[in-house]
């Protein structure tokens, strides 16, 4: 598995200064400075409520922040709107660490939805769709009811759709929390692979396992704040 | 072209999924446009029919003494400044005489020793042949009465009160289904969306996150909407239509259909009624739409 270190020095995501917190004094994210190059892949650590989620939430733009600024793509989130907004959500892939998916509906229409909303050709779907399936061992579920998969199948599945429509920039929240050893492998296979591509990928994780050889930079948040920065190895 | 196979693909999905509340809406709309149209049928069959009745329709005001030319301008000058009349004809004693003769036919001799001017000269006031002046003949008469040197005036004045009555009532009662057919339209559809949009919150919001512009998601419900519009009213009207040839039917030869000629809509009514059925499904859909867009 070898991994991609980008030399380009284009940003892909800028935070300056970011802050969030919720009502009624919850301080989830404090001063956060950080720029990610395009085609980097990047960790961010930290226990649970430490302000990972929240931070892909902002990036995504799910939520706005309470200051800040942050810049994705070179676009200041505070100012995109309706379908500018939209085409650069098409960009990015989201794993939510709640899968967000839509559990009457079968796999593979859960991993098609963020290939259809571009507007990709129903054969080009088909076939991106049964490569993901196959690559994550779920070729057997093609045609499942997503409710009735497992919590590991879920999250799998929820990835295949983030790396679908082959975004510029992936967000990935968790994604070895339900999986075996040997599932964890191939969900990094493919997110490398996705890297590898061109991908900036953003992985919020505690599971050591997947970023304790990295040659990646990593990020430890603490309640909020960022209390260190691991700088990648160089090549 | 790929935008729409996506959101006619969407379309389907979400009929296939909510088809039960669909079917209601559909029904509600179907119903909303059979009453509306039943009363309009009748109201322009009435309309269509007082056009006929109305061909004999005058008013006849008898005049103390004949108008000289002067006095006949200023009468037409104050017959058409409170209406449009199709026509004014002033008829002297002479041509009143004349024209009884001429009734009187083989028996005109029992005028001999009547002398020439003993019938009132007159004036025949033909009012336009539409609904506004058939309703105002009665205004009209109280008004020419009050011309100085009338004697009378004399129109069919019980049939004409009854039939302005019952024109009358029905407008009220095409308005008021006109109303109802936009409220529960509007109302239904928008509803119904509301509930769909309920129903696939979390869709909706995913469609959102993964990428999906305003008019991807809006764009199916507005299909629902077009269709709820075109199906919904071409099915009342049809149902309708049915109910027509029942009654030409059951209730032709002599009688009120008769007097009536009961038609059905022109092809251009028949458009007019759809469209504007599928602009009110469309907006109550959009509607709908923006609000949860604006979330």
């Amino acid at each position: 598995m070898t991994e991609n270190i980008p030399s380009a020095n284009d940003t892909m995501v800028e935070l300056i200064k970011v802050s969030k917190s919720y009502p009624p004094d919850i301080t989830a994210l404090a001063d956060i400075s950080l720029s990610i190059r395009t085609g980097e892949m990047f960790f961010m650590i930290g226990k649970s409520g430490a302000g990972k989620t929240t931070l892909l939430k902002l990036i995504s733009n799910m939520e706005p922040p309470n200051s800040g600024l942050i810049e994705v793509a070179g676009h200041d989130l505070r100012r995109l709107r309706g379908s500018k907004l939209a085409k650069l959500r098409q960009r990015i892939g989201v794993a939510y660490q709640d899968f967000k998916l839509l559990l009457d509906r079968t796999a593979a229409e859960n991993i098609a939805i963020s290939m259809e909303v571009s507007y990709k050709q129903p054969s080009q779907i088909q076939k991106r769709v049964k490569n993901l399936l196959e690559q994550l061992q779920l070729s057997d579920k093609h045609d499942t009811i997503t409710g009735e998969l497992s919590r590991g199948e879920q999250q799998r599945i929820t990835l295949a759709r983030a790396v679908a429509n082959s975004p510029t920039l992936l967000l990935v929240d968790e994604p070895t929390g339900n999986l075996d050893a040997e599932t964890t492998g191939r969900v990094m296979q493919l997110l490398v692979k996705a890297n590898n591509s061109g991908a900036t990928v953003i992985i919020a994780t505690h599971d050591e396992s997947i970023f304790k050889n990295t040659r990646h930079r990593i990020m430890e948040l603490q309640r909020g704040r960022m209390v260190s920065m691991k700088e990648a190895a160089a090549s | 072209m790929r935008f729409w196979f996506a959101v006619i693909r969407q379309a389907g999905r979400n009929l296939r999924q909510t088809w039960p509340s669909q079917l209601m809406t559909l029904l509600t709309v179907s119903l909303s446009v059979l009453i509306f149209a039943f009363f309009y049928l009748v109201y322009t069959n009435m309309i269509s029919s007082s056009e006929q009745l109305g061909d004999d329709l005058r008013l006849i005001i008898y005049l103390e003494d004949d108008p000289g030319p002067e006095m006949q301008e200023q009468l037409r000058r104050k017959i058409t400044n409170f209406d449009k009349v199709e026509d004014i004809i002033f008829i002297s004693k002479e041509q009143a005489y004349e024209k009884f003769a001429a009734q009187l036919g083989n028996n005109r001799d029992v005028l001999d020793d009547i002398p020439r001017d003993f019938l009132p000269a007159s004036v025949e006031v033909i009012p336009l042949k539409n609904l506004r002046s058939l309703n105002q003949i009665k205004l009209f008469s109280q008004y020419l009465s009050k011309l100085p040197g009338t004697l009378k005036v004399q129109y069919g004045q019980e049939w004409v009160e009854r039939f302005y009555y019952f024109t009358r009532l029905l407008s009220i009662v095409v308005f008021l289904s006109g109303s109802l057919l936009i409220l529960t339209t509007i109302f239904m559809v928008s509803y119904t969306i509301r509930l769909t949009i309920f129903g696939r919150q979390a869709e909706l919001e995913l469609l959102k996150l993964v990428g999906a512009t305003n008019n991807y998601i809006r764009t199916p419900f507005l299909i629902e909407g077009v269709l709820q519009g075109l199906i919904g009213s071409s099915l009342g009207l049809f149902s309708l239509f049915l109910l027509y040839q029942w009654i030409k039917r059951h209730f032709s030869g002599p009688g009120l259909l008769e007097l009536f000629s009961f038609t059905f809509f022109s092809p251009e009514a028949i458009i007019a009624i759809i469209v504007v059925s599928i602009f009110l499904t469309t907006a109550g859909s959009f509607s709908s739409m923006q609000k949860f867009l604006r979330i």
